[in-house]
């Protein structure tokens, strides 16, 4: 079994490299052993999201029994969106799941990414506290992203009012990512993250 | 310190271990015509409990399934393994698929996965050697197969798909391996492609499962390791027996059977208490203080008619007042008396209010249910009075055996009664729920009454027993007449 994994890893591998979506940079992957079952990939945050502008990367697991079972996927660049962890980088996308077919390949699964953060499922939340601020405040919820963004994956729009807040709980003596969750988690509300942070 | 207060009642459990063929009926109340000096009345009409059902062995289901599989595949002229695909999809309704299929072959096909939703394309060229696109490997075109989506893969793809899929559980729900193809591989298909017979043995065990499962007529017996499946021809949330295993369980959805309640509204009761239990219990603690001298009371029998043992009062254990109150023909201590001025309140009181209510349906639900639990002790108790009584020369064993039968019609009463509670719980407030509150409350004061009544019974006269008995009884079974909704 393994060994039709490597086989296929090793086809997708040089399918990705040579692809159009290399060519444009909008997707990316690399080896991260020599036994391909572990690889690393990378997505361009597609343009008109928040994201736009970011690289994030993604681990990509290789399972036995691949392609009849699906890879393991996940964020490692921390991401503001409600299909994703902004824990863990877990992922919620239904092809990763039960509505993967042995025929999809590395190129199928980064493009559904892609088009993951173009289009988010809020009614199938992987993170329960943004996929509320996304449905209940849209504009919150921009602003958030495109800061995480800015912050995780080098996207270029820099919020100062996020920034100077963050700064303030961090002269206080609170980690910079926790005062960043706490934060994005209250709506940037500096009391309520404050007191969920010391209480 | 602590003050015991026997109550008496028969098991449950073992009042419903009988069936017809192998104990003797005089406990089995749901099964037997009690009175043969009344003239035969049609069950079906007259109790709100009849059920007709049937247990099957593996074997004869299997039969079952293949002679539907058979008229169908028949009927269409179509493969057993198509058939099947189609039953499973559409409940075994042999007429409805029948009837669909001549309005619109290809609707039901499609609809039912066994066609693809557009027209494959038929794989071009005429070349000897294909690549499959799943192992990337090329290889010779008799190698390959597809569904009717026309979608080549080759034979060994297929094979470790299926094991994949297989070992994960997965049997009648396996699709093609293309991408967004949901067309179904049927059984015949899947076989072909199986070698291994551990895999052929488990695919056919997991087909056989989700065949059982989507036939509205049967229901796998809930019990431990029990391979029995129960078939009614109407299938409805009623009481079932297994015949072997002896579980009792609601046929529609498998659970402890639970009128007057409906299987949607048990399941929201039961998972809220799983979610609330911390509260509740410690709300609902082992003991109670009297509620006249304050020494702590332990509850070890299954009668709510309390009396302590230190200072003789005689109290409910439901709701701790006066059992001189509820003697009377209103007995209303089953009843959630709601706060008429909560619209008014504040959000705060509002959630105190809803976790009182919560409390008060929980409490009496928690209540019987331990008073059943403790039936077999109680059982023992009974048994052990007997003895001595007819050791002290007071009738014989045989005298006194109408306090079991007695005690086994008090478990279901209390069993019906437990399930009251939820019903009530969920009841909107009107006119309907202060009959069914009413009748509730009665159901309770005779059960508390014969629950007495079998605790303190001294002498081997039945008739004041049995006209209790018959009260109870005539209680249940018209409030699950007026409210049992199947």
């Amino acid at each position: 079994m393994a060994n039709i994994a490597a086989q296929r890893i090793k086809r997708e591998f040089k399918e990705v490299i040579k692809s159009e979506e290399v060519a444009k940079c909008a997707i990316k992957v690399e080896l991260v052993n020599d036994n391909y079952t572990e690889l690393k990939g990378e997505i361009a945050g597609p343009p008109d999201t928040p994201y736009e502008g970011g690289n994030f990367i993604l681990e990509i697991k290789v399972p036995e029994t691949y392609p009849f079972n699906p890879p393991k996927v996940r964020f490692i660049t921390k991401i503001w969106h409600p299909n994703i962890s902004s824990v863990t980088g877990a992922i919620c996308l239904d092809i990763l799941k039960d509505q993967w077919a042995a025929a999809m390949t590395l190129r199928t699964v980064l493009l559904s990414l892609q088009a993951l953060l173009s289009a988010a499922e809020p009614d199938d939340p992987q993170d329960a506290v943004v996929a509320k601020q996304f449905k209940e405040n849209a504009e919150m919820f921009h602003l958030t992203a495109c800061h995480w963004t800015n912050i995780y994956a080098g996207g270029p729009s820099v919020n100062k009012d996020f920034d100077d807040k963050i700064k303030k709980l961090v002269e206080m003596g609170v980690d910079e990512h926790e005062a960043r969750v706490a934060l994005s988690s209250y709506n940037w509300d500096m009391e309520r993250a404050t007191e969920q942070l010391f209480s | 310190m602590e003050a015991t207060l026997k109550s008496l009642s028969q098991d449950a459990d073992s009042d419903m271990e009988c069936s017809d063929n192998d104990c003797l009926d005089e406990y089995d109340y749901y099964n037997t015509a009690d009175d043969n000096d009344i003239e035969q009345i049609d069950p079906s009409k007259t109790d709100p409990e009849y059920f007709e059902y049937e247990c099957l062995t593996e074997e004869q289901v299997e039969r079952l399934l293949n002679e539907t599989v058979e008229i169908l595949s028949n009927n269409l002229q179509i493969t057993p393994s198509l058939a099947k695909v189609l039953l499973h999809s559409h409940g075994w309704a042999v007429t409805i698929i029948a009837t669909k299929y001549r309005g619109n072959p290809d609707h039901l096909l499609i609809s039912s996965k066994v066609k693809p939703s557009t027209t494959p394309l038929p794989v071009s060229g005429c070349s000897r050697y294909l690549t499959c696109p799943v192992c990337v490997t090329p290889q010779i075109i008799e190698k390959f197969f597809s569904l009717s989506c026309l979608h080549l893969f080759c034979k060994d793809c297929w094979t470790m798909h299926f094991e994949v899929q297989i070992s994960q559980g997965i049997s009648t729900a396996i699709s093609c391996m293309a991408r967004d193809c949901e067309v179904l591989a049927p059984e015949d298909f899947v076989l072909k492609h199986l070698s291994r017979s551990n895999m052929r043995e488990k695919y056919q065990q997991y087909t056989f499962q989700d065949y059982v499962k989507s036939h509205p007529e049967l229901r796998f017996c809930p019990g431990p390791n029990c391979q029995v499946v129960i078939r009614s021809r109407e299938p409805k949330a009623k009481r079932s027996i297994c015949c072997q295993c002896k579980t009792i369980f609601c046929f529609k959805c498998g659970m402890d059977y639970h009128a007057p309640t409906d299987c949607h509204i048990i399941k929201k009761w039961l998972t809220k208490c799983a979610d609330d239990s911390e509260t509740a219990n410690y709300i609902s603690a082992h003991t109670k203080d009297c509620p006249n001298c304050h020494i702590c009371i332990e509850k070890n029998g299954g009668c709510n008619h309390m009396q302590c043992y230190n200072c003789k009062y005689d109290f409910c254990w439901m709701c701790l007042g006066d059992w001189k109150a509820h003697g009377s023909e209103y007995y209303e201590c089953s009843r959630y008396k709601e706060n008429p001025n909560i619209a008014h309140e504040s959000v705060h009181v509002q959630a105190r209010e809803a976790l009182k209510k919560y409390l008060h349906y929980y409490e009496r639900w928690e209540n019987h249910s331990k008073s059943l639990k403790l039936e077999a002790h109680t059982l023992e108790k009974l048994k052990s009075r007997i003895n001595q009584k007819v050791m002290s020369g007071l009738g014989t064993w045989i005298d006194w055996q109408y306090l079991f039968t007695a005690a086994g019609l008090l478990a279901k009463c209390r069993y019906t009664l437990q399930y009251t509670y939820p019903y009530a719980y969920y009841m909107e407030v009107g006119p309907r729920k202060e009959l069914f509150e009413y009748q509730q409350a009665q159901l309770e004061a005779e059960i508390e009454n014969l629950s007495w009544k079998i605790e303190r019974a001294e002498t081997t006269d039945r008739g004041d027993l049995e006209n209790q008995m018959d009260i109870a009884e005539k209680r249940r079974t018209t409030l699950l007449k007026d409210f049992l909704d199947v």
